[in-house]
């Protein structure tokens, strides 16, 4: 090996030893600084406002749901924005044709999604906080319906995200919707009262932690969203 | 430069390509084939939208995946089904795909402009491209393809559903762009290529056929092609007909010599093309 060869070789090795990984909450930072809002959301109009009417219409019905099943029909509501803007989402991203494009492209479609994705979490826990004081009672019983719909809300955008990663079809966040609104619904229907009582004496401790660990396995699946690469063909 | 060793896509069971070793170099290399021939699979595997089941894809040594956005900072790619928002203008959406792309603001702004300006599509910068023709859509295409002035330009059909003189203005487009950089280029239409290429990949039963330039390809046929304007002997392939002088002449392949029965002619690309895949519906 030449000189030459020798110093480049150097150099090569020195540079990728000087690259340091990016973290995720960087990663997050860059983007939203060089995307900005207008073109994270760029034409998502249309998504927003039929989520934002299908919400509001389930919100409709939830105001009229009876006093003693109001723990079973907030945990079954809290989680629903999150799903249905997803599903609007991804199903108007696939449908103008740009989304094998987007995935070439420096910050890929599965990584703005994800980017999204986090904003729709944040919005949903705004809305389960409203969902709470709808059909709240006392201070304590807010802090326990809207723990208890922080839990609904993570767990289910946790697995929401872990069936976006693992299952690259259109129909998969659909599906997942709509089985969450069979299961609540069927829970409820099934169990009746039992499945109130227990859902509205479970202790806020136990609604803490089951949140926690549904946003840390959240986080986690959207700092796979954002960095891995390999797994993700659309085609 | 872009290499492939010993690459396969399997679909299940279904072998798409099998066992495909290519070198890129700069130049326009076009991918002929028939449809389903596995033109859009490697167009896939090369913008990383899908991955080699056996084999890799390396640009300068290293692997496309593992490269991860360093490889997508240096693609340009218009896709077969290029699809676009109607209710914005051309440069809106270069604007924002120049942002996808991690391009600054005011650089995206000149570039957005420029390339515009190359794809003759200036004037109508800020109209709505719901109003546009096809040749005017795969135009933009080709500008969003430039945003990051690519050191590989992929593009899929690029040229199916344009009239022919967008036809024209997109092969000199093209060629315009092919210095400096890696053009690859699908496509089952002929006379795109015949003039801008400076090789051609065939694939025949989902392996590598051909990599050869334009003229040694029609070399490979030379003495096998001629014409007549009457009957084609039996055995020979019937490869296409015109009308001359009220005579219909028919341009076909033999592999003996025809002698005085018809006139040996020069093979071009569309006979190589009809020779190749004469067993299978073009």
């Amino acid at each position: 090996m030449d000189e030459q060869k020798k110093r480049a070789s150097i150099d090569y090795i020195l540079a990728q030893g000087l690259v340091t990984p990016q973290t995720t909450r960087s990663r997050i930072t860059e983007m939203f600084r060089t995307l900005g809002p207008r073109y994270i959301f760029w034409d998502m109009g249309y998504s927003l406002l039929f989520a934002a009417l299908t919400f509001a219409l389930v919100m409709a019905l939830f105001v009229v749901v009876p006093y003693d099943y109001r723990f079973s029909a907030a945990v079954a509501v809290a989680p629903l924005f999150f799903l249905l803007i997803n599903v609007f989402a991804e199903t108007s991203e696939r449908a103008c044709g740009l989304y094998e494009l987007k995935q070439t492209c420096r910050y890929t479609i599965r990584q703005i999604t994800a980017l999204r994705v986090l904003c729709y979490s944040v919005a949903g826990a705004v809305l389960t906080a409203v969902v709470a004081i709808i059909k709240m009672e006392t201070a304590y019983e807010f802090i326990s319906m809207f723990t208890l719909c922080l839990a609904a809300l993570f767990v289910c955008a946790a697995l929401s995200m872990s069936v976006i990663r693992y299952v690259r079809k259109l129909w998969a966040n659909a599906v997942f919707s709509a089985a969450w609104v069979f299961a609540t619904a069927a829970l409820t229907l099934s169990l009746g009262k039992p499945w109130e009582t227990l859902l509205s004496n479970t202790p806020i401790i136990i609604s803490v932690a089951v949140a926690l660990i549904g946003i840390a396995f959240f986080v986690y699946q959207i700092s796979k969203m954002l960095s891995e690469v390999d797994k993700y063909a659309v085609a | 430069m872009l290499s492939l060793n010993n690459v396969t896509k399997k679909y299940g069971k279904f072998t798409a390509l099998q066992d495909i070793d290519l070198e890129f170099n700069s130049g326009v290399y076009a991918l002929l084939a028939p449809n389903g021939a596995g033109k859009t699979t490697l167009i896939k595997m090369l913008t990383t939208l899908i991955f080699p089941t056996n084999g890799e894809i390396l640009w300068n040594g290293d692997e496309i995946v593992k490269l991860d956005a360093c490889y997508r900072n240096i693609i340009g790619y218009l896709p077969q089904d290029f699809g676009y928002y109607k209710n914005h203008s051309p440069r809106d959406f270069l604007l924002y795909l120049s942002a996808v792309k991690c391009i600054d603001r005011i650089p995206a702004k000149r570039k957005t402009d420029e390339l515009l300006e190359l794809v003759g599509l200036l004037d109508v910068k800020n109209k709505k491209m719901k109003k546009f023709s096809g040749g005017m859509i795969q135009r933009v295409g080709i500008a969003q393809a430039m945003l990051n002035d690519p050191k590989i330009l992929i593009l899929d059909e690029p040229t199916a559903g344009l009239d022919p003189k967008e036809r024209v203005r997109f092969r000199n487009l093209i060629s315009s762009l092919s210095k400096d950089r890696i053009v690859i280029l699908s496509t089952h239409i002929v006379s795109d290529i015949e003039t801008i290429a400076n090789r051609v990949i065939m694939f025949k039963d989902h392996k590598l056929f051909a990599n050869d330039d334009p003229a040694a390809l029609c070399a490979s046929l030379n003495g096998k092609i001629y014409e007549t304007d009457i009957a084609i002997p039996n055995g020979c392939l019937a490869l296409t007909e015109r009308q001359e002088n009220g005579k219909t002449i028919t341009r076909f392949a033999s592999e003996t010599d025809c002698g005085d029965a018809a006139q040996s002619v020069s093979p071009n690309l569309e006979d190589v093309f009809l020779y190749v895949y004469r067993d299978e519906a073009v």
